[in-house]
């Protein structure tokens, strides 16, 4: 039973780590009609980040943490700048396979600069293990949680609470409608990616001391976020949240009932059987055709 | 029998019903126009007899089957042809192209007699671009068979999603407001085309928002209003209806002309 | 007129003219240029499987790596693990493959757009995972070695001709490469063809003109899977052994460079893209790991600039010197 119950605790703050990317997943999509195939490795590039400032620049782990975030932000911003924008009226295939391309730089990039050796990314309290009762838990990982429950409330106040906020949603929502308001798509579309992409490089940093950091460290988050997207209901946040949320525990229990090994397959396998038979999601909304 | 009968045809998305409780039905070798304010459904109602959206609740029976529920294709197949409100056409392929793309729901070529290029394989191609030369010349596109589809002018283009939707021999023509973006002269014509069509054996329902038109082709209109069916009459009747004065006024502007 | 029949004939006479230095240089050139060139055309091939179902389809799947795996792994076990003859073997794992492909392209084929994609990558993904996790089968991370070339073949006036020399496996893969470009050729021409186009124009213009676009988006999809099977076998026969690696899903979308590079939709785009994108570093002894980067950057930069690919790009050229009408491509265009 115990067993049971540090799976579960696995599972959430693995899940945190599917929140995270899932909601940047959601509002980059959401914004530009732009599926960031590239995600996980921007994750990857962001651990990677972080991992080079702690231990080659001895600088303070949440120093580390807000630089990277910033770093990766920026990178979405270049992102928009120089690919998405001005590509965003080119046929919407055209977009897909430019995320793709993206893919392509990160992956060589990484293979090229890191090569295949793993890197151990080390804090201060990397050691430490809390334990409640039977159960453990890495501090590092309360951290993971922690870390991104002050993350989505940041989030959710400033969509719900900030007119730059509303405007992003509103801009996500309906594209023509917001810019015959007047409001500045161009400029709101970059910020939905900066915080789509910022929020990569958080979930990487969080998660960096607690795993190995290999080139290879970002496919399978990415594929599990991607299906938490589908899973939740593709467009709305909440729907990522949850469908993160919920296949980061089933992740982490098929990871220790059935095989390690197959985990990720279990979880694709769940999101295919979601869209044959439920295709909006859980959450979703049911979506308009021409 | 009826040709097309809908009864009861509701359907929501999340909580707002785009088209509620519709019951009506169009007789073989008529013209039905169905006109509404913007939002009032009529596409709504086209991409569920069309099979694009499945209905929430309410029955579709065409021809005596019931194709409540069916895919695109295969009610496309039993007899129902359309067009859609942004012109769909094949902008990249020629108009002769385009239409032969059209015909392949009554042709019969294989995938092995085409790479191996059979006698019978070449005779059907040369049967289908038969077939699509007679289309051209009766929406009068003859002179641009060649041309290909984004250069042709507006009125062309909506000549050549009609033509499309003829190759696939339909019983029923859906037109979804085929003279938007044309001239009145240019609208004459499409009009005379409407006719030609009726002629030939094809009921049409129509949807338009240009009640020079509607009012002089129409044998029958309905009149949608937030979902709703508000009138269902002659063009004599439906003008002088009090809801639907009603429905326009409120708000609503239709051109007239 | 005049303008156009030059086109014509150029274009012909450039691909008489490619066929005829495609089968006269190799015995002219070293060992090496030989085994790059097989390989060039091994890619080929699986560019025209991707060309298939994301040039003239619209369907950008992502998984062709895994098809190309699919279809090494299962000519490998057949051949080195059950001693089956190399005709016999090939034939079954390219069916076993269309076969996957098939069953995989019926619920993944019900999605639009990014989340067609992200299926096929997934597939891609973990299909790599299973190759090197099931070591019983597939012989893991190790993979298998010992594939065999094609049967030595008897010649009308006695002797044989044999592929153990790569100048034979060159011409063998040759061959294969020409049959598939003249059945894409007959199948892009043929109605089916010009529906698969429509399709990747306009999927709901082509539905409701009564085209059952599912079934023959299975098709195409079947049909590029067993391609890139094609290709993975020749991969495995001619390269003797072969690993998980070649399954990853980053070759899946190197491929995908290559074609929108050459230019999605046409016929020599693949060729053309695979040329330049593999050949080239192949030849200035590029590392290995840089490609995939470089692959990436060049993919970028004609997507932003020159979506229409190589093929494209001549095309407009000559246009715009004769002024005669651009030919239309695939979905990647500008």
């Amino acid at each position: 039973m115990t067993e049971f119950f540090q799976y579960i605790l696995n599972g959430i703050s693995q899940g945190c780590i599917y929140i995270l990317l899932a909601s940047g997943l959601t509002l980059i999509f959401g914004i530009m009609n732009v599926p960031n195939f590239a995600q996980g490795h921007l994750y990857m590039v962001g651990a990677y980040f972080g991992f080079y400032m702690v231990m080659s620049l001895a600088m303070n782990y949440w120093l580390a943490l807000i630089l990277s975030t910033i770093a990766l932000g920026f990178i979405g911003l270049l992102l928009f700048r120089f690919v998405f924008y001005p590509m965003r009226d080119t046929p919407e295939v055209n977009l897909f396979v430019a995320a793709m391309a993206l893919l392509m730089i990160l992956e060589g990039a990484a293979l090229y600069f890191f090569g295949t050796e793993t890197k151990w990314f080390v804090v201060p309290f990397s050691r430490k293990v809390l334990t409640f009762g039977d159960l453990s838990l890495p501090v590092q990982r309360v951290i993971v949680i922690l870390g991104t429950l002050v993350v989505m409330t940041f989030l959710h106040l400033f969509i719900k609470k900030t007119s730059i906020g509303a405007t992003l949603e509103a801009t996500a929502q309906q594209r023509e409608g917001a810019m015959l308001c007047g409001i500045k798509v161009a400029r709101v579309s970059a910020l939905a990616f900066m915080i789509g992409t910022g929020l990569a490089g958080i979930a990487g940093v969080l998660i960096g001391p607690a795993v190995l950091l290999e080139p290879t460290m970002g496919m399978g988050p990415l594929l599990v976020a991607f299906s938490a997207v589908v899973f939740g209901g593709m467009g709305s946040i909440p729907g990522a949240i949850l469908g993160a949320f919920i296949l980061g525990l089933v992740e982490s229990l098929a990871s220790g009932y059935i095989s390690a090994t197959y985990s990720l397959t279990f979880v694709f396998g769940i999101m295919i059987i979601m869209l044959l038979f439920r295709p909006k999601g859980l959450l979703g909304k049911e979506t308009w055709r021409p | 029998m009826a040709l097309l009968e809908v009864n009861g045809l509701t359907k929501r998305f999340g909580g707002l019903a785009a088209v509620e409780d519709l019951d009506f039905s169009i007789q073989a070798g008529e013209l039905l126009s169905i006109i509404g304010p913007n939002g009032a459904g009529k596409t709504t109602l086209f991409n569920l007899l069309t099979g694009f959206y499945r209905p929430t609740s309410g029955r579709i029976i065409f021809n005596g089957a019931d194709i409540t529920g069916l895919k695109p294709h295969c009610i496309t197949r039993s007899g129902m042809g359309r067009t859609f409100q942004m012109t769909h056409i094949f902008r990249n392929s020629t108009v002769l192209d385009n239409v032969i793309i059209g015909q392949t729901s009554h042709s019969r070529i294989g995938l092995l007699g085409s790479i191996l290029g059979t006698p019978s394989a070449r005779r059907e191609k040369k049967k289908v671009i038969e077939k699509a030369k007679e289309i051209i010349s009766f929406v009068e596109l003859a002179d641009q068979e060649d041309k290909t589809a984004y250069s042709l002018t507006e009125e062309s283009k909506k000549r050549l999603s009609i033509a499309l939707a003829l190759a696939t021999e339909p019983k029923l023509l859906l037109l979804d407001e085929p003279a938007a973006g044309v001239n009145l002269e240019e609208m004459g014509g499409l009009m005379e085309l409407i006719g030609r069509i009726r002629k030939s054996g094809i009921s049409v329902c129509l949807i338009e928002h240009r009640m020079r038109m509607v009012m002089s082709i129409s044998d029958r209109i309905i009149v949608l209003s937030y979902g709703r069916n508000i009138a269902d009459g002659t063009p004599e009747e439906v003008a002088n209806n009090e809801n639907v004065i009603k429905a326009y006024l409120g708000g609503y502007r239709v051109a007239q002309c | 007129m005049e303008t156009l029949k030059n086109l014509f004939y150029s274009k012909t006479t450039a691909w008489l003219l490619a066929l005829m230095l495609a089968v006269a240089v190799p015995p002219l050139a070293g060992g090496y240029l030989v085994s790059i060139l097989i390989l060039i055309c091994i890619w080929s091939i699986m560019c025209f499987s991707i060309n298939i179902i994301y040039g003239y389809t619209g369907q950008l799947s992502l998984g062709q790596a895994a098809f190309f795996g699919i279809g090494a792994y299962a000519f490998g076990i057949l051949t080195v693990k059950l001693h089956m003859g190399f005709w016999p073997a090939f034939l079954a794992a390219v069916v076993i493959t269309g076969l996957i492909g098939f069953l995989i392209g019926i619920p993944a084929l019900k999605l639009r757009g990014p989340y067609f994609i992200l299926v096929t990558l997934g597939f891609s993904v973990i299909i790599g995972v299973v190759l090197v996790a099931w070591v019983d089968l597939t012989g893991g991370a190790n993979g298998l070695a010992g594939i065999p070339r094609p049967n030595p073949v008897p010649l009308p006036w006695g002797g044989q001709l044999s592929f153990d020399s790569l100048l034979s496996m060159y011409y063998f893969v040759l061959f294969f490469l020409l049959i598939i470009m003249v059945f894409t050729h007959r199948l892009i021409s043929s109605l089916l063809g010009k529906t698969l186009v429509a399709i990747s124009y306009n999927e709901t213009l082509t539905e409701s003109l009564g085209i059952n676009t599912m079934s023959r988006k299975i098709l195409s999809f079947t049909i590029s899977a067993v391609l890139a099977a094609i290709a993975g076998v020749f991969y495995g026969s001619y390269n003797v052994v072969i690993s998980p690696e070649i399954a990853y899903f980053a070759r899946g979308m190197d491929v995908v460079a290559y074609l929108i590079v050459g230019g999605a939709g046409t016929m020599a785009g693949p060729i053309l893209g695979t040329l330049v994108l593999m050949a080239v570093p192949e030849l200035l002894q590029v590392v290995p790991s840089l490609k995939t980067l470089i692959n990436g950057i060049i993919l970028m930069l004609f997507l932003v600039f020159l979506p229409s690919g190589i093929t494209g790009g001549i095309d407009t050229l000559w246009a715009k010197i004769f002024r005669s009408r651009i030919r239309q491509y695939g979905p990647a265009r500008g």
